[in-house]
């Protein structure tokens, strides 16, 4: 039997639900555009379907709102992409009757799009683009570190999004915007604060990268478009905001030795210099081919001190608007003060030339182009990732990279012992993960913690025992609180059940059956016997009781809760269990 | 201009026959003569070559040259397919015959590091077909490069020397042709002006630009936010965004060097394979001792696909996370210790009968109780004592007792499932029973009896208002037509009231106060005045099935009990057909409710052999709402054939409850 449909009078508008949502091939076919065009619509327009409350179509429908839909209708995008297609066709067709002089000429003539408008539309304001920018960063990182694919992307594309991913990261070095870093598997995770904004991305290791079948390039290439004319807009607005030209022109030499974020350092001292030196020139910025020719030159005139480290990357200069630097970024310029890095050949370079300035430090690395040789006295650390091979120099400590990243996240010098190079390596924490949230601390952060609180750290020529000293204080301190919780736990189990006996022990029955006492009670003691040892089913009543008068609503809500909490609380059990084993087995292989 | 010539030539066949094979053949000699010398120059070289790199790498090169009749290839095997080498020592034979031995190879790793220290390693490659490594030399980069120019290939070729015009004859000074000049030598030429006009035209209307610069689109970045300032308006024409959830952020788990004690031993990731798909963690922490040995990660792009396809296809919705203790959910009620006395603890068990207690009943006194079963008897216990003081054996399943409510006259009726049999036992004392009475009743009504489950209620109402009858017992009998039959003892007969019940009936209870009736179908109870015979009020309960109906003793207030564990509470102050409340305390049938007649307590007993007692206080301000609280879950009872707790009723007296289980067993619960 065919359902009927619901009743609308004929010249009845449609209301509700049914009126204010479409589904995607309603929108499409009232967009006149085919599927893959209104996909890239959506992701330039930054339209996501959206969850109606009754789904008039049915369930397995995705739904747009009807005023998304317009206002995709109404972007000029759209006839401009339709310009596009029809001139694709042209091209096709002069190609189809072997007339290669107007294909070619076509060609060249073809129209592009801008997306600024897109932009503005979608952030209006700068902090509304900082606040999306995640994706962007990480995708755009991705992507540099990505091998040109013929036919799917391009080698353009793939430069372009590398100048922009320096570009952003000689920002935020430059500035001491960059917060926390953490090495993981997938890449390392870079935290900055840029306008009160926690911007997180990830940056791919520098490896050769795996390149899966399984991913639509199209899609992916949607988004970079999008992302990667947003990043130059913000890239654009911040160098501007420190009286920056926007683009950076950069040093071709440096450039061509792969080292364009120690260019851009270069370029951005230039510039600040020379602001300082004529104020005029970065007060105009991007006014006239002149400006470009002065800085080029004012550029290259503090390329001659390039001999001299200390005057080089000596980023420290009173860079106007630097007054209204917070503590933190205070505290993270500080960091690696008077401290000079030199880097191995195997170690992660791009990474550490970003962190290491980005905290106040000076760097230099093995290779062309470099601002200082390896032979530099005032070295102070050598960042080596493999056992030492030649000897040492004096006056300077080997570390392993992971030295780096845990001071800067720990924001305090750590001791250099555990990491020298060839050691191994004490474990890299997460700086993401709240403890308390977690509800277990691994004894390093633990360590790290104690370090902080006491300022003074362990000299790193005192013996051994000193440095298991925290462990062992902060091991005995655990364990003094997790027995002294274990106790108050069983008292209150103790107590708890004590209640429970008294209760099902102590009641008297009551007065009326008093005559027939002596029989009832015999009767109760049987009965009391045989669920003695029911307690936990009591216990477990109370709670279902409790449970009970929670209305049905907040009782989903209130069991996922506690499903949450045991969840978590079981994967801490897993943990500790895991920990307790480690150490019964390393017992028993010293013993 | 050719074309003149052409006429010429046709003039003159004969000379240029003649003259031409001259000039030909001198030219071809010529070149020839070109040619070789520049071969033999080649070949000097060559030689020169070899001489000094005695090694003779040079052979393959000749060889490449296509004329291979000049240096004879090491190998004389031929055209075949090396592949019927591959697994011989030699690689063919020298033009002696002897084996030329294959050379020994270098490794990848020796083959790279050569590449690497070698500046001129790329032009060197392996001859196959020889065994041997060939060096291009410079010189023929040089000609390979002009090769793939489309250029002579030698250097020295130089393409625009001047023309030496070798077709000299004493007639040249006369035109091939005599043939006049054709018209259209000297009018312009329409297709071009044509052509030219067209592009004029393009120009002038634009549609033909100039090439743009590239520098052009360079200058497409500009600062597109003014000062923050004062961009703070506000269009309020658009749908709100909902931002993108920003994607979780790594935990100790997840780094290069994470504590052991997050590192899973080998037997828990071999647990993974038997977990559910879903289930199992997507990634499985790793230690690296290096920075260094950190492989690429290998689900890297398909992640930030994955994320696209998050950013652009799913639905957002804005949902509010609580960050509460999930104890602050739970409402605040009062304490149970301020609501006793209520049931807590079992204090007897009347045993005795051999099958499942479907009824209990309680006699007005609250001294005795009556108990049926489906071992068709019927046993009066002694509530104090628990001793049987009465059995009869009625030889079917009995499926209810009731006492008489009116505590003057102690009447028993029980149903059975086909045949009604009711005792009446007169006075308080249990020394005289009463003849037993039993109504006519017609096959017709005995057979729907067995369908429809009739049942019994009992109440006291009846003396008010009908004329004074002295034994006042109703027994009510449910019929499948739709129609109650109401038994009146004191006359012995049975009146029929039809009354649209709109469904099968199930259950029914009297109003205590009034002498109205409720009757419930399987998903509506009806309110029926039996006075005048009308319907008074249609609840709704929401329930699938109901199985049973008490009614507090004020009226005001119903509790339903239904087959899905849930109970309902009706207030009849409110105007609403809704019920008040709906729970399900229960998992399984709730099989009975009961309401204490003084005590503001309430049970529900179920399938699931607990019993539910709560606090359900009633207030006589309008305004305030029941309260209703769980106070104890009494268990004891055994479940036998999937059913628990058949029957509860409470002492009419005393905050006491008495409970038939289907273990046969009927028990007492005290506070």
């Amino acid at each position: 039997m065919v359902k009927k449909k619901h009743y609308r009078p004929a010249g009845k508008k449609k209301e509700g639900n049914a009126a204010r949502f479409v589904t995607r091939s309603q929108a499409v076919k009232q967009l006149q555009v085919n599927l893959p065009l209104f996909r890239k619509l959506c992701i330039l327009k930054g339209i996501f379907p959206r969850e109606p409350k009754k789904k008039v179509k049915g369930n397995h429908h995705t739904y747009y709102h009807l005023k998304d839909v317009s206002f995709i209708q109404h972007e000029p995008l759209l006839g401009k992409m339709r310009d596009i297609r029809a001139y694709e066709k042209k091209v096709k067709k002069a190609e189809a009757k072997k007339n290669r002089d107007r294909a070619i000429i076509l060609r060249q003539r073809r129209s592009t799009y801008k997306l600024d408008k897109v932009i503005l539309q979608r952030y209006p304001k700068f902090i509304d683009a900082l606040r999306d920018l995640d994706d962007c960063l990480t995708m755009v990182h991705l992507f540099a570190a990505l091998p040109a694919i013929e036919d799917r992307i391009d080698v353009k594309r793939i430069h372009n999004c590398r100048r922009m991913s320096h570009e952003w990261q000689a920002f935020i070095s430059r500035t001491h915007k960059l917060r926390k870093v953490f090495v993981s598997v997938k890449g390392i995770y870079y935290q900055a604060e840029v306008k009160g904004q926690l911007i997180t991305w990830l940056t791919p290791h520098p490896l050769q990268q795996v390149l899966t079948d399984d991913v639509d390039f199209n899609i992916m290439l949607n988004f970079l478009e999008f992302y990667e004319a947003l990043l130059a807009f913000v890239n654009c607005h911040l160098y501007r905001s420190i009286n920056v030209k926007y683009p950076p022109i950069l040093d071709p030499r440096l450039e061509a030795f792969a080292a364009e974020l120690y260019a851009l350092s270069r370029y951005f001292d230039a510039s600040s210099r020379s602001s300082v030196l004529d104020p005029q020139v970065s007060s105009l910025p991007g006014s006239s081919k002149v400006d470009e020719s002065e800085l080029r030159l004012a550029q290259l005139q503090y390329q001659l001190p390039a001999n001299e480290p200390g005057a080089l990357m000596g980023l420290v200069e009173n860079v106007p608007g630097e007054d209204e630097e917070d503590n933190d970024t205070m505290m993270c310029k500080e960091l690696f003060k008077d401290m000079k890095f030199f880097l191995n050949r195997e170690v992660n370079r791009e990474s550490l030339l970003f962190v290491i300035p980005a905290f106040g430090g000076i760097v230099s690395w093995k290779g062309d182009g470099a601002p200082f040789e390896e032979d530099d006295n005032s070295i102070t650390h050598q960042i080596v990732d493999r056992p030492l091979q030649h000897e040492l120099c004096e006056g300077r400590k080997y570390v392993q990279p992971q030295w780096v990243y845990d001071c800067v996240n720990a924001k305090k010098i750590l001791p250099t012992r555990d990491y020298l190079a060839g050691r191994e390596l004490p474990p890299h924490l997460s700086p993401f993960v709240d403890p308390k949230e977690e509800g277990y601390v691994p004894d390093y952060a633990l360590k790290i913690e104690q370090w902080k609180a006491s300022e003074i750290l362990p000299l790193p020529d005192v013996g051994k025992e000193d440095l298991e000293d925290p462990q062992n204080f902060a091991d005995l301190e655990k364990a003094k609180e997790a027995a002294k919780n274990d106790k108050k736990l069983k008292a209150l189990q103790k107590e708890y059940f004590d209640g429970l006996k008294v209760e099902l022990n102590g009641v008297p029955p009551s007065s009326s059956i008093s005559k027939t006492d002596n029989q009832i009670s015999a009767k109760a003691t049987e009965d009391r016997e045989e669920s003695d040892p029911d307690y936990e089913q009591i216990a477990k009543d109370k709670e279902e009781l409790e449970l009970l008068t929670i209305s049905k609503k907040k009782r989903g809500l209130y069991e996922a809760m506690k499903k949450g909490k045991k969840r978590k609380h079981d994967n801490v059990e897993v943990i500790k269990e895991r920990k307790r084993k480690l150490k019964e087995s390393q017992k028993s292989r010293d013993g | 201009m050719s074309g003149g010539e052409g006429s010429d030539l046709e003039d003159y066949p004969s000379i240029r026959d003649r003259d031409s094979e001259d000039e030909e053949s001198g030219s071809s000699e010529n070149e020839g003569e070109l040619y070789t010398s520049r071969n033999d120059g080649l070949a000097i070289d060559h030689g020169n070559e070899e001489e000094s790199d005695s090694s003779g790498l040079h052979e393959a090169v000749e060889e490449s040259d296509s004329s291979e009749d000049e240096v004879a290839p090491r190998n004389t095997i031929g055209a075949v397919p090396l592949e019927w080498y591959r697994d011989e020592k030699h690689i063919g034979y020298d033009l002696t015959g002897k084996k030329i031995k294959k050379k020994e190879r270098e490794d990848k790793l020796q083959s790279f590091l050569a590449s690497a220290d070698d500046s001129k390693n790329w032009r060197k490659f392996l001859d196959e077909y020889n065994d041997e490594e060939v060096e291009v030399t410079k010189e023929d980069m040089k000609t390979i490069n002009r090769l793939l120019e489309g250029k002579a290939p030698h250097g020295d070729f130089d393409p625009y020397a001047p023309y030496v015009d070798w077709f000299k004859w004493d007639d040249s000074k006369h035109p091939l042709s005599n043939a006049p000049e054709p018209k259209r030598r000297f009018i312009p030429s329409k297709s071009e002006s044509k052509l030219v006009k067209r592009l004029v035209l393009a120009i002038r209307k634009g549609l033909i630009k100039p090439t743009k610069d590239e520098e052009e689109e360079e200058e497409s970045v500009y600062p597109l936010w003014g000062d923050d300032s004062n961009s703070t308006e506000k269009d309020g024409s658009h749908l709100s965004y909902i931002p993108a959830p920003k994607p979780k952020l790594p935990g100790y788990e997840e780094s290069f060097n994470p504590p052991p004690e997050f590192i899973p031993t080998q037997e828990e990731i071999d647990a993974y394979q038997l977990m559910y798909e879903e289930d199992r963690p997507k990634f499985i922490p790793k230690r690296f001792t290096s920075m260094r040995s950190i492989p690429a990660y290998e689900n890297a792009i398909k992640e930030c696909f994955e994320r696209c396809l998050d950013l652009y296809l799913c639905p957002r919705v804005r949902k509010k996370r609580i960050n509460i203790d999930p104890e602050s959910l739970k409402p605040k009620l009062p304490s149970r210790k301020d609501l006793k006395p209520y049931p807590v603890k079992c204090y007897l068990e009347y045993r005795g009968h051999k099958d499942t207690v479907t009824s209990v009943s309680t006699e007005a006194s609250g001294q005795w109780i009556a108990s049926g079963s489906s071992d068709g008897t019927v046993r009066i216990w002694e509530v104090e004592t628990g001793r049987c003081l009465k059995l009869w054996e009625i030889g079917e399943a009995v499926t209810y007792v009731a006492w008489n409510p009116n505590p003057e006259y102690s009447v028993l009726a029980v149903s059975v499932l086909c045949l009604q049999w009711n005792g009446i036992v007169e006075e308080t004392t249990f020394q005289r029973w009463c003849q037993q009475i039993s109504f006519l009743v017609s096959k017709y009504h005995i057979c729907s009896l067995s369908l429809s489950l009739s049942l019994i209620s009992l109440t006291h109402f009846f003396c008010m208002i009908q004329l004074v009858i002295s034994l006042h017992f109703l027994d009510l009998a449910l019929r499948q037509s739709k129609s109650i039959f109401m038994h009146r003892l004191s006359q012995k007969s049975t009146q029929t009231f039809s009354i649209k019940l709109g469904g099968l009936a199930v259950t029914s209870v009297f109003h205590p106060v009034r002498s109205h009736i409720f009757i419930s179908t399987k998903k509506t109870i009806r309110q029926y005045d039996l006075v005048k015979g009308k319907q008074i009020r249609k609840l709704d309960t929401g329930l699938k099935e109901i199985s049973s109906i008490a009614a507090h003793p004020s009226g005001d207030h119903v509790i339903v009990g239904s087959r899905e564990g849930k109970f309902c509470w009706f207030d009849m102050d409110l105007s609403t057909k809704k019920p008040y409340l709906i729970r399900q305390w229960h998992k399984k049938d709730i099989n009975n409710v009961s309401i204490h007649r003084l005590y503001p307590l309430f049970a529900t007993c179920s399938d699931d052999c607990a019993v539910q007692v709560s606090h359900g206080m009633v207030y006589s301000d309008l305004n305030q709402n029941p309260l209703i609280v769980p106070l104890e879950i009494l268990r004891g009872h055994a479940s036998s054939d999937g059913r628990g707790v058949m029957d509860c009723k409470f002492h009419p007296r005393q905050p006491w409850l008495f409970t038939a289980g289907a273990d046969s067993v009927i028990r007492l619960y005290c506070d």
